[in-house]
């Protein structure tokens, strides 16, 4: 009898755990309630989908600003990145998403096609002329091409450049090359110029690591004005002109203008040897300059931008963006909404949201901001997203290609740095498999086209 | 019949907690290796027969790999062997400060690989590398080494940094079992005219061999199965010239996300370590290890 008496009181104990756990999240979400108006005012609600303390911080800083200058209250709110999709997608179904989400690219085609973000085509005919070229002529073109409208404003931009050791190109009293005649043979010759190996300096920070293949790849594309397939799936970057990219691309490793150990190097490697005075080059994305900035004195760095082709003058580069605000469709506050979004991207904001890293901001007018001004380190960046020449080629494709990038890549290119193989075998054991899958995808995926570059034209 | 079940019952909580833990990881890791599982493709996992061992077949590094794998165990394990016997046969007489010595030289056994690996990889860097800078110094070399960058080099700074983490343990166990053969046996031996190597041989060896027997057979596993050190030293590379079976397993699994080859893998090395095993305990004479 006492056992059954203490079995059910355990169990009531449990059930009572239970409901107490519900009651308390019923409470959270009901305090996560939907915009309202406060006191005649509205309160929006914000969500950020990539929560850090620094990020939390920016925006809550200036939401306080936003309510100073408009009255109108913004809630932050956010979700971690892992549950951020499903999180969204649950919001989405039941109509409670907060007004203004912060959007990862991948997602925008699930939001549209099932119509839970407002178009803001008016906003971008206004106000489009603000904006950095790459932001009209890529990101919403491509936009209104795959959706029919333009639903969002990006938050920053991640740019290539080269990044270069400035006191030593001063001391050798070199001259780079710029506009059409900076090309990678230009390139090719500053790392050698740069070397000096009784002083412990290589010309580069190569990577032959994991990764080694993605900047050897925007050179190769500058061979066929950016892309990677013909029409039937076919890999076609094996001419005899990108065979000899590859040989002259890798010249510099076999002929010792990089540590011999960089045939190991992956990201990190080559940020350290960079930042650390032993390479006097790096080509890499805009994030880097913040090491450079924490590690290195200001006159010691600077950034080129990406070398152009010789065939069309057309600069390989990348303009990704992180994330993208949007607008639910659920909200009550559109105008607001949108207001926000404008607020959160004008110039000053977003260029102290940038800072935090390492993007570009998307407006033209930076002013004389030490980092972004014409005179800051970042400036090149800028130019490079409003450069007519800026082209944003498609990458390995559409199907998977992670366990390549995990291994064959590099794996193939090493063989070739090694002496264990030519570059030809290096271009046809890559080639035929990225072939194979290019060719699967078009055949599983009815009605589909190879991607083609983006361009500023 | 109550009586027979009641050790089952005993024994019940164990029984579920090895199955759980460790049968069905194992059980489902040979299903695995029957399967296309790629976390790359989660929606197309399905039965694939032996795809996955003919793709290991017709990989052109799987042969260098397994030879890598079988020249990392061997030479490590002699290596660790040669110098931990040694080491403990010098500690095994008292001398002044032996305490401090000893706890010393058994420190690598304390580091975690991790440790260990950066070290290593810090050492031998072809440019501030402190192996470099020792052999410019006594004048070996008027070049700088790429150890990290060169095949066989590669393999061989991962074999030392196993080596040297690896002679600790050697030493504690065969210290342990020389400390416990009896002193009268050798003073039989002295007053019956027996030199110090005959000894060695006669006395000290057939005393400590299941112990060696056992470290051996422990130490060939646990370093076959080893993967921090080449993971963390040189990531298989350059070329996967430094690759061994565990790593390239690793590499599979973590990097390239395809479980079923990883697992079709992890079965090879399951048998090639229980085909191991057996010989291993037939040829030494296990059972009778020991008995004089």
């Amino acid at each position: 009898m006492k056992k059954r008496i203490l079995a059910a009181t355990l169990a009531a104990v449990m059930v009572g755990g239970l409901l107490a756990g519900c009651g308390s999240s019923d409470k959270k979400s009901g305090s996560s309630k939907d915009s309202a108006k406060d006191g005649g005012k509205a309160t929006l609600r914000f969500i950020d989908v990539s929560p850090s303390p620094e990020r939390q911080k920016y925006y809550e800083n200036a939401f306080a600003k936003f309510e100073e200058e408009t009255g109108v209250a913004v809630k932050y709110e956010s979700v971690p990145w892992d549950d951020a999709a499903d999180k969204l997608t649950v919001l989405g179904t039941s109509g409670q998403l907060p007004d203004v989400i912060t959007t990862h690219p991948l997602w925008l085609g699930q939001f549209t096609e099932a119509d839970w973000v407002i178009p803001i085509d008016d906003y971008v005919e206004e106000n489009g002329d603000q904006f950095v070229d790459a932001v009209q002529k890529i990101n919403w073109a491509q936009e209104k091409e795959r959706y029919g409208h333009v639903y969002s404003v990006p938050d920053g931009f991640m740019v290539k450049g080269i990044f270069y050791r400035k006191d030593w190109v001063e001391e050798i009293g070199y001259d780079i090359p710029t506009g059409d005649d900076w090309t990678y043979d230009a390139y090719f010759d500053l790392i050698k110029a740069l070397t000096d190996k009784d002083q412990k300096r290589y010309g580069n920070s190569f990577r032959g690591a994991r990764g080694a293949f993605d900047p050897l790849l925007a050179y190769l594309q500058s061979f066929t004005g950016g892309y990677v397939f013909d029409e039937e799936g076919n890999f076609i970057l094996n001419t005899p002109e990108c065979v000899e990219a590859v040989e002259k691309w890798c010249e510099i490793y076999k002929d010792g203008y990089v540590p011999e150990d960089s045939v190991n190097w992956g990201f990190v490697e080559m940020v350290d040897n960079f930042t650390g005075g032993l390479t006097g080059t790096l080509s890499n994305d805009s994030e880097v300059a913040k090491a450079c900035e924490e590690k290195m004195d200001a006159s010691k760095w600077g950034v080129l931008p990406m070398p152009v082709s010789t065939v069309d003058g057309k600069m390989m580069n990348t303009a990704g963006s992180p994330y993208s605000y949007t607008i639910a469709k659920s909200s009550e506050y559109p105008e607001e909404s949108l207001q926000l979004i404008d607020f959160l991207v004008r110039a000053d904001n977003n260029i102290e949201y940038c800072k935090m890293g390492g993007l570009i901001p998307i407006k033209k007018d930076v002013g004389d901001d030490a980092t972004y001004g014409e005179d800051g380190p970042y400036a090149v960046f800028l130019d490079e997203l409003n450069d007519p020449n800026f082209t944003v080629p498609p990458m390995y494709g559409p199907f998977n290609y992670t366990d390549l990038h995990q291994d064959m890549f590099h794996t193939e290119l090493q063989k070739y740095l090694l002496g264990q193989q030519s570059a030809e075998d290096v271009l046809t054991h890559i080639g035929d498999e990225l072939t194979t899958r290019m060719k699967q995808y078009l055949a599983d995926n009815e009605g589909s086209t190879i991607e083609t570059p983006k361009t500023m034209q | 019949m109550k009586k027979k079940m009641e050790p089952w019952l005993f024994l019940l909580p164990v029984l579920v907690i090895l199955l759980l833990l460790f049968g069905y990881p194992l059980i489902n890791s040979i299903i695995m290796a029957f399967q296309n599982y790629k976390l790359t493709a989660p929606n197309d996992i399905h039965f694939n027969g032996l795809d996955n061992f003919a793709k290991l077949m017709g990989d052109p590094d799987a042969l260098m790999i397994i030879k890598n794998s079988f020249i990392y165990v061997i030479v490590s394990v002699l290596g660790q062997f040669l110098l931990g016997m040694t080491l403990a046969v010098a500690l095994k007489k008292q001398f002044k400060g032996r305490g401090i010595y000893q706890s010393i030289v058994f420190l690598p056994w304390a580091f975690s690989g991790f440790v260990v690996g950066l070290i290593f990889r810090w050492s031998f860097n072809g440019e501030y590398g402190v192996v470099n800078n020792l052999l410019d110094k006594l004048g070996l070399i008027d070049k700088n080494i790429a150890w990290l960058g060169t095949p066989g080099f590669s393999l061989a700074v991962v074999i030392i940094a196993m080596i040297w983490m690896g002679i600790p343990f050697f030493a504690i166990m065969i210290l342990a079992a020389l400390q416990s053969i009896p002193t009268d046996v050798y003073e039989a031996a002295d007053v019956d005219g027996c030199g110090t190597v005959r000894q060695f041989f006669q006395i000290t060896l057939p005393y400590i061999k299941p112990t060696l027997i056992t470290t051996i057979l422990l130490r060939t596993i646990w370093i076959f199965n080893s993967l921090d050190l080449v993971v963390i030293i040189t990531d298989g590379g350059p070329a996967n010239t430094s690759q061994t079976l565990p790593a390239y397993m690793y590499s599979k699994a973590f990097g390239s996300y395809d479980f079923g080859f990883a697992a079709a893998l992890g079965v090879i090395l399951m048998i090639i370590l229980g085909v191991y095993a057996m010989v291993f305990l037939k040829a030494t004479k296990y059972d009778k290890a020991g008995d004089f």
